[in-house]
């Protein structure tokens, strides 16, 4: 070896030493036989060591004797003999004096022109505040998701004493035009109850609208068709997602849409049945709900307008929406549309 | 069949809730007897042998909740069909005896008259 060898390989050896002592992560580079050949500053901080005592000992003898760990011992020893590596082995590790830390080692045999001189780098991450945070953010995650599932549990139960006092008392009057008001009444707790349930199942505090539609009008139909198989009500809903307070107030739009044919669309026992239809187009979108039945008599359009019609008003100018009538030929459908002026140049949003 | 009112256990600790489910049952023509928690409706089925279908909640205060209620019931007496209710969206029907029904609450009403005269029909 001339000069100029002798003078690069004492420079690459003092940078190697340089770049140790200075790593952020706690590092120790060790011999084929375990012993220190060099520390970084880090792991002699992290450790409470001094640098120049631990050089040229044994790893397994640094400190008081709490890096003597018969596992770490082996794992290193057969890290130099070439047999594995360790890799993110974790071990808790105790020190006098000191709360217990969570290690994560890693250690691998340099590849390196010196094959004799076997060279371990080992590197020591302290995770116990990771970990503890991890747990802690897991742990609330768990408690929010309790308290989730007991607050929908309580609002279904509530929701339950609702529906059941309401169709308890329909049961019980006397008038066969209160009964009808305490049904739709009961209608309306379990439309809402619908929403509440597509609720439960979503994560984003978003409503799947078809379905939440669907269920919806199953609910409807079991409780207000007598005869399912002379009247039904059918569900065409584009599949989308819209934010919980709007799908509460089209759901309602629904109930009192289809509550509405279904008291006046089909009398004296005629079949028939009910679409329920929703289409967007960006932000426009229509909800129509058509019957085929005996289409709006002229009485029923000068009657005074219900407390069911009041709703459906009431919600849809809260959606920024128009109620449409019109004669479906036969039967009636009422459009509820919803249209943003910026896109007017866009072609028409249409019901399906 | 025979002529005696078919006699249903409704189990649910929340007063109103019961007190409807009682109005329902007897209104479809079933005998209701009350119970306000597991314990309470197995002493009464301990006492009476009529009691066809178990109608209970799931979230009780007592010893028992209401699905371990049904298992119980269906182990102790197995001609006893079971129709459970509850607010709890986690709760599948694999969780429960085989053959019993679940309703989610609120429950319809007439969804629940339907499966106790289907379960009754089957029994009998």
């Amino acid at each position: 070896m001339d000069a100029h060898d002798r003078f690069a390989a004492s420079s690459a050896l003092s940078l190697m030493l340089a770049v140790i002592a200075t790593s952020e992560t706690p590092l120790l580079l060790l011999s084929g036989d375990l012993e220190v050949v060099a520390v970084s500053r880090s792991f002699c901080v992290a450790f409470g060591l001094d640098s120049a005592a631990v050089q040229g000992r044994s790893v397994l003898e640094m400190g008081e004797g709490e890096w003597n760990l018969p596992q770490l011992g082996s794992l290193l020893a057969a890290t130099a003999s070439g047999a594995t590596e360790v890799r993110a082995y974790e071990l808790d590790f105790r020190q006098p004096n000191r709360d217990v830390r969570h290690l994560v080692l890693n250690a691998h045999r340099l590849d390196y022109d010196d094959k004799d001189r076997v060279r371990l780098l080992l590197a020591v991450a302290d995770v116990t505040t990771a970990r503890a945070n991890e747990k802690l953010k897991d742990d609330l995650i768990r408690d929010k998701a309790v308290l989730l599932r007991e607050v929908q549990h309580r609002i279904a139960n509530s929701l339950q004493i609702i529906a059941s006092v309401l169709l308890q008392s329909a049961r019980r009057v006397q008038s066969e035009e209160t009964r009808g008001h305490l049904k739709d009444a009961h209608s309306r707790v379990m439309s809402i109850a619908s929403v509440q349930r597509q609720l439960a199942q979503s994560a984003e505090g978003d409503v799947l609208l078809q379905p939440y539609l669907t269920q919806l009008c199953a609910s409807l139909g079991a409780s207000m068709i007598e005869d399912p198989t002379r009247l039904s009500i059918q569900v065409a809903v584009d599949d989308c997602l819209v934010d919980s307070e709007k799908s509460i107030s089209l759901g309602l739009i629904v109930t009192e849409l289809v509550i509405n044919a279904l008291k006046h669309a089909f009398p004296d026992g005629r079949d028939g049945k009910i679409t329920v239809r929703y289409h967007a187009r960006g932000p426009n979108w229509t909800l129509s709900v058509s019957d085929n039945g005996v289409g709006m008599s002229a009485d029923v359009n000068v009657a005074k307008p219900g407390l069911g019609t009041s709703i459906v008003e009431a919600l849809a100018s809260q959606l920024e929406a128009e109620v449409r009538l019109g004669n479906a030929a036969p039967g009636t459908t009422v459009e509820i549309v919803h249209k943003r002026l910026a896109v007017v140049h866009d072609a028409p949003a249409q019901a399906v | 069949m025979s002529d005696v009112k078919a006699a249903v256990l409704v189990v649910e600790d929340e007063a109103l809730i019961r007190m409807a489910a009682v109005d329902l049952i007897e209104g479809a023509g079933y005998e209701a007897v009350e119970a306000s928690n597991a314990d309470e409706a197995i002493r009464i089925l301990e006492l009476r042998t009529d009691i066809r279908v178990v109608f209970t909640d799931v979230d009780m205060p007592g010893t028992m909740d209401g699905l371990k209620l049904a298992h119980f019931v269906r182990d102790r007496w197995p001609p006893i069909r079971i129709v459970v209710a509850s607010g709890m969206q986690i709760l599948a029907e694999s969780q429960l005896p085989p053959g019993s029904r679940f309703f989610r609450k609120p429950y319809d009403d007439n969804s629940i008259i339907s499966a106790l005269s289907e379960l009754l029909d089957a029994a009998s």
